[in-house]
C-alpha cells in the first residue's frame, strides 16, 4: 500500500470530483478492500499536502500519467505521440483551465503569477515526445527541437481548451508550420555560409590578408 | 521534550557528569541505540539495560510534573506553544465532524486542549473527543488540574488513562477505535519507538491518522551550529540555574541527538504499517520541518 497507489486510484474520479481534494479522500473508495467512508481532512492533508497542496499533487500526478499516456501512441511520429497526449486531457477539460490556474499562482513570498510550472509541463512533454519519437539530434539542435515541440504543443492545448474538435488539425498545421520553418532555417543557414565562404575566398585572392 | 528530570537516581546521574567531558563528540554518529543481543537502550548518550529505561524516564517525570510547563518555556523560550499551535492547526481537528482523538504522553494535556479547543472555536464541533494517556500519574494529575479549569471538565470530551504507549491494553483502547493519534516530545523517551509506532497502528481506525511532534535534526549548518552551541551550552546553565541539576537538561539535549533523523522517522513510520507522503520534507511530504528541523511533524496515515 502506498501513496502512488492512491493517487492512481484518485486519477479516474478526477473526471466526475475535479482536482479536488474530495478527490483523493475518494481514493479510498476505490481499494480492494474499501473503507465505508472517505479519508479524513486530516488524512488527505498528512498524505498529500494542506490546503491546495494537495490538489497540487494530484496534479502534478495526472500530469505525470499523461506523459506515460504517450508511450501508447499507434506510431512513434510526433504527430501521433502528441496527439495521443492531447486525447489524455480530453475527459477531463472542463477541470483543466482551473488546474492550470492553481499551479501558476503561487503562495505570497513568490510573485503572484509564476510561470515554471507551465514551462515544465511543455518542455517535459516535448522532451517525452522526442524520447518516444526517438529523436537523435544532439548540440544546439536538440533543443531547438524540444523548443519547438514545446511551443508547438502548449499553443495547441490552449487551442484545446477552447476548441477540443480543432485541436488535432490545429497541432498538424502547427507541427507542418516548425517543420517549415526548421526548414527554411537550415536553409537559410547553408545560403549564409555559402555567401561567408565565398567572400572569405574573394578576399584571400585579393591578397588582403 | 522539555521533559525534564530534576532529580535522578545516583546510578544515571553519574553518567552524566562523564558525558559532559565527550561533550566534543555530540554530533557525531552513534552506534545502534538498541541492540537486541544485550537488550539495552539509550538514555540520552547513555546506554542502560532496556527493562530499567521504562522506569527511569517514569522517575523522571514523576519529579517534574508540577513545573514542567515553566521549564517548556524557559527552555524553548516559549517556541514549544507556537510549534503545538502549528502542529494541531495542521491536523485541522473536527474539520468533518467530531474525531475521536488520543493523545500519548500527554499527561499535562497541552496538545489535548489545543485539539479541543481548535475544534470548538473553529468548527463549533463540542463533540471530539480526546484521550490523554501518559505513563506517569504525576503528569496526569497535572493535566486533570489544568482542565478542572475549562469547560471540558467533567465532560465526555475529555478522559485520562494512565498506560504505556508500547503496550496499550486492548481491554481499555481497542482496535481500530481512534480517528488521530498524538504524540508530541513524548516517542523519543519511549524505550522501543517501533513498539509505539505498532500500537498507534493498531488503535487507529483505517483512514485515521498518525502525527508526531518531535525534536529532530537541523541540516542547516549555519542554524546547526547555533542550536548545538545553544543546546550544550547555555541549556545545561539553564538547568543549573533553575533546577539546580545540570544532568537532567544534558538528559534532554543527548536524547534529542539520539533521536533518528527526519528520513530515517519516516522509514520506521512506513515500516510500521503507515502511509506517509512523499520521502521530502514540506509540501505533500512525510514530514515538515519546524524552525529549520529543531521540530518536526511526522504524519502517517492507516489505510
Amino acid at each position: 500500500m502506498s501513496r502512488a497507489l492512491l493517487l492512481q486510484l484518485a486519477l479516474p474520479l478526477v473526471q466526475t470530483h475535479g482536482f479536488t481534494r474530495e478527490t483523493l479522500a475518494r481514493s479510498v473508495l476505490s481499494l480492494p478492500t474499501p473503507h465505508s467512508k472517505p479519508l479524513s481532512e486530516t488524512a488527505v492533508s498528512a498524505l498529500f499536502g494542506n490546503g491546495d497542496d494537495a490538489r497540487r499533487t494530484l496534479i502534478e500526478a495526472w500530469l505525470d500519467s499523461g506523459r506515460e499516456s504517450m508511450k501508447a501512441a499507434p506510431t512513434p511520429a510526433v504527430k501521433d505521440v502528441l496527439g495521443t497526449r492531447l486525447r489524455h486531457n480530453e475527459p477531463v477539460l472542463r477541470h483543466l483551465p482551473e488546474a492550470f490556474a492553481l499551479l501558476a499562482t503561487s503562495t505570497p513570498p513568490l510573485p503572484p503569477l509564476h510561470l515554471t510550472p507551465a514551462l515544465k509541463h511543455a518542455a517535459s512533454v516535448a522532451d517525452e515526445a522526442c524520447r518516444v519519437a526517438g529523436d537523435a539530434s544532439t548540440g544546439t539542435a536538440w533543443y531547438a527541437r524540444r523548443a519547438s515541440l514545446a511551443a508547438v504543443y502548449a499553443a495547441a492545448e490552449l487551442h484545446q481548451l477552447t476548441s477540443p474538435h480543432s485541436a488535432y488539425d490545429f497541432l498538424n498545421s502547427l507541427l507542418d508550420k516548425a517543420s517549415a520553418v526548421e526548414h527554411a532555417i537550415s536553409e537559410t543557414e547553408l545560403f549564409t555560409r555559402y555567401i561567408a565562404r565565398s567572400w572569405a575566398g574573394i578576399i584571400n585572392s585579393r591578397g588582403i590578408f | 521534550m522539555l521533559r525534564l528530570p530534576k532529580a535522578l537516581p545516583r546510578a544515571i546521574s553519574r553518567p552524566f557528569c562523564q558525558v559532559s567531558r565527550r561533550r566534543a563528540n555530540h554530533t557525531q554518529p552513534h552506534s545502534n541505540s538498541q541492540t537486541t543481543a544485550g537488550r539495552t537502550t539509550h538514555f540520552g548518550f547513555q546506554t542502560v539495560p532496556e527493562e530499567s529505561k521504562e522506569s527511569l524516564v517514569k522517575n523522571v517525570f514523576d519529579s517534574v510534573a508540577s513545573s514542567y510547563d515553566v521549564m517548556n518555556d524557559a527552555m524553548s523560550l516559549g517556541v514549544h506553544r507556537l510549534w503545538k499551535d502549528d502542529y494541531v492547526s495542521q491536523l485541522k481537528p473536527g474539520s468533518r465532524g467530531p474525531m475521536k482523538c488520543i493523545d500519548v504522553a500527554g499527561g499535562t494535556g497541552d496538545i489535548a486542549l489545543r485539539i479541543l479547543d481548535h475544534a470548538r472555536e473553529n468548527y463549533a464541533d463540542r463533540e471530539t473527543t480526546v484521550d490523554v494517556v501518559d505513563i506517569n500519574g504525576e503528569m496526569l494529575r497535572e493535566g486533570y488540574k489544568r482542565f478542572k479549569k475549562t469547560m471540558y471538565h467533567n465532560t465526555s470530551q475529555i478522559a485520562f488513562h494512565e498506560g504505556n504507549a508500547q503496550a496499550l491494553p486492548e481491554s481499555q483502547f481497542p482496535s481500530n477505535t481512534y480517528d488521530m493519534y498524538t504524540i508530541a516530545f513524548g516517542i523519543r523517551n519511549c524505550t522501543s519507538i517501533p513498539d509505539v509506532l505498532k500500537e498507534a497502528y493498531r488503535v487507529l481506525k483505517p483512514g485515521g491518522t498518525f502525527a508526531c511532534l518531535e525534536f529532530s535534526r537541523v541540516n542547516n549548518p549555519m542554524l546547526s551550529a547555533i542550536y548545538d552551541q545553544y543546546s550544550f551550552s547555555v541549556i545545561p546553565l539553564l538547568g543549573t540555574i533553575l533546577a539546580a541539576d545540570r544532568a537532567s537538561y544534558q538528559y534532554l539535549v543527548e536524547s534529542i541527538r539520539r533521536f533518528p533523523s527526519q528520513p530515517d522517522f519516516a522509514k520506521m513510520i512506513q515500516d510500521a504499517g503507515f502511509v506517509t507522503g512523499g520521502m521530502h520534507e514540506g509540501k505533500g511530504g512525510a514530514w515538515t520541518d519546524l524552525w529549520g528541523g529543531i521540530a518536526c511533524i511526522h504524519t502517517g496515515v492507516k489505510i
